[in-house]
């Protein structure tokens, strides 16, 4: 037992030697959503840059936040999404770095140059944008699918056969938008109304979970709220899933790359953000994330069935994107009473 | 892990084993143990054999079979990413497990080879304490004090996640080495003592030997524990330093791959593996 000890000891202080960090001329770390980032964008930027890339996952704005907001997290990249980004910016957490005034800022499509965000884009540029709306199997439901009825008034087929996110904007949204009500809503009588319908509407979910393509592929629902993204992805393998877009409205979202005050290596951190603007380089982006990137040109860079699926290219009859700001300490403080009996 | 004398390395233990036995059998013939047993076991094992199924799949989905591939052992093989976190993973588990048992096994020694002390208990509760604050508590505290500590020295790597996880692994390596101690009765100490045995000699001689395997069962429950975090080395772990279960984490949102079954099963093979060559090197001693 002793000799077969020290053989593990051996074998452990040998693992630890070899672990000591790979070193390269420059650096870059990026911090993004997992599985969120295309292994050859990041070879090419290496390439073309001679710089080590380091890149890790996240799985919410919040720990990125959290991470951010404690200083000295390492990491030059971040990609929030639209409400996270105000925050940060507004919080000085970002670096102004002039994305407007870059190279290939003229390939940015117009549409996306004033958001609530970053109005003109001094600090982020697109990542990714998409929709939150909802995907359903026509061969259960063959009847108009385009309204947010579907998941608080369902039909006979698709009782306890909906899966939401267990997302609180996204299910309180939709409720809000439902009754056709103001977001970032602080009227207590229109709360409670919205607090009965979801509370009413709530036996007839089966789950609430992030996972929603593992949830329509597996067949445990037939209706599900996701990305439109993600629906694009589950329609692949269940091919009667058709992408709602409800006439009461839909979230839009925008990920943005961001540059943070503090990263230690501002240059590459820059050359970064530069290098995703250029067409080719957001195709790829899109190609591997299969969401939309805000850059004009890209187009003709990516994968057919990209160009032409009904998630991604918007009917022209669908109604703009709602893209919701972040709300007041107040509202979020009722929404999060509204959660907490919801989830009872 | 409350009866770390039952794991395969009790070969040295020289327990009433006869006794023991006698009282297991008693159990097993309680009505419905059977029933139970099964369902114990159903519940236990049914979710791995899913996953290692899966992980065979020729198909993208997790949730549905079409034929037999090894595909996704090929593209797990293949990323990078999968790749990268895998070794950060062993790495820290490893050091992490080094580091926390030799502690932990000073701790056992000093809190059971002594006469009774003022303020014992405390000492248990002190050095359990990971078991009882919330990780999330430990996490954000840990995360914040590590925030300090760059600030005033600068100094950044993975010597910080190391450093946490050695910190929560410690009451996990101390809880057998201590069970092991407690079992051990100090006869064989005294009479080496008064053979003029050096405290040293004493030691390295009769205590050491004798504690092995608990130190062998604490190291590996350390390594397991360090290898499984999720919530401490989310928030503490800097650029590159992305665990495998953290990786893992990451993905549900845009959909988990049969890659990640490839992964763990290849991991699930490996501590079979280990637990296997530990059962059989303790055999061979008995035999």
């Amino acid at each position: 037992m002793t000799t077969s000890r020290k053989h593990i000891v051996a074998t452990l202080a040998a693992a630890m030697a070899l672990a000591g960090p790979a070193w390269a001329e420059g650096e870059l770390n990026i911090y993004n959503w997992g599985n969120y980032t295309n292994p050859k964008l990041i070879e090419k930027f290496e390439k073309e840059f001679d710089v080590k890339v380091n890149l890790d996952g996240y799985d919410s704005n919040e720990i990125m936040l959290a991470k951010v907001r404690e200083g000295n997290s390492g990491y030059d990249i971040v990609v929030p999404s639209d409400s996270t980004a105000a925050i940060m910016v507004e919080q000085g957490l970002l670096a102004e770095t002039k994305p407007n005034e870059m190279e290939n800022f003229s390939n940015m499509d117009p549409k996306w140059v004033d958001v609530y965000w970053d109005p003109g884009r001094n600090y982020t540029v697109p990542w990714q944008w998409g929709t939150t709306a909802f995907t359903v199997d026509k061969d259960v439901y063959d009847g108009d699918i385009d309204t947010l009825a579907l998941l608080f008034e369902p039909p006979e087929e698709l009782k306890g056969r909906i899966n939401m996110l267990s997302d609180m904007p996204e299910v309180i949204n939709a409720a809000l938008r439902y009754r056709g009500y103001d977001r970032c809503n602080n009227n207590t009588d229109e709360l409670r109304d919205v607090t009965e319908l979801l509370i009413a509407a709530k036996p007839n979910w089966r789950t609430m979970d992030y996972a929603t393509i593992e949830k329509l592929t597996s067949g445990d629902v037939d209706l599900s709220q996701t990305w439109n993204g993600a629906a694009m992805r589950a329609r692949e393998q269940r091919p009667t899933l058709v992408y709602a877009y409800p006439k009461e409205g839909f979230t839009g979202w925008m990920d943005n790359a961001a540059v943070l005050a503090e990263a230690p290596n501002m240059e590459n951190a820059k050359l970064f953000m530069n290098f995703i603007m250029a067409p080719e380089n957001a195709a790829l982006i899109s190609n591997f994330a299969r969401y939309a990137n805000g850059i004009t040109g890209s187009e003709e860079f990516m994968d057919e069935e990209m160009r032409t699926a009904p998630e991604i290219v918007m009917p022209a009859d669908a109604p703009a994107p709602d893209f919701v700001q972040p709300c007041p300490q107040e509202v979020t403080d009722l929404y999060n009473r509204i959660w907490t009996k919801l989830k009872q | 892990m409350a009866e770390p004398t039952q794991t395969p390395a009790t070969e040295a233990s020289p327990d009433p084993v006869p006794k023991r036995r006698r009282r297991m059998k008693d159990l097993r013939k309680q009505p419905g143990f059977d029933t139970i047993a099964w369902i114990c076991l159903f519940f236990l094992y049914a979710p791995i054999a899913v996953l290692i199924v899966f992980s065979f799949n020729d198909n993208r989905s997790v949730v549905k079979w079409t034929e037999f591939s090894l595909r996704w052992y090929r593209a797990a093989f293949d990323n990078d990413g999968i790749r990268e976190a895998t070794i950060v993973s062993l790495q820290v588990a490893g050091v992490a497990a080094v580091f926390a048992t030799t502690f932990a096994t000073m701790a056992a020694l000093a809190t059971t080879r002594v006469r009774a002390f003022k303020g014992q208990t405390l000492a248990y509760a002190v050095i359990n304490q990971p078991l009882m604050v919330p990780e999330i508590v430990t996490a954000v505290a840990t995360l914040a004090l590590f925030g300090l500590i760059k600030q005033a020295t600068g100094v950044t790597g993975i010597g910080y996640l190391m450093m946490a996880h050695t910190v929560f692994c410690i009451p996990f390596a101390y809880m057998p080495i201590r069970a092991r101690l407690e079992d051990m009765n100090l006869t064989l100490e005294q009479a080496a003592a008064d053979l003029y045995a050096t405290p040293f000699q004493v030691f390295r001689r009769v205590t050491m030997p004798l504690m092995a395997p608990g130190i062998v069962a604490g190291a590996m429950l350390a390594f397991v524990v360090s290898l499984d975090d999720v919530i401490i080395t989310l928030l503490v772990a800097g650029p590159g330093e992305t665990t495998l279960p953290v990786y893992i984490l990451g993905q549900i949102r845009r959909g988990i791959t049969p890659e990640i079954n490839a992964v763990s099963t290849v991991l699930l093979g490996l501590s079979v593996v280990l637990v296997s060559i530990f059962f059989l090197i303790g055999n061979k001693k008995r035999a």
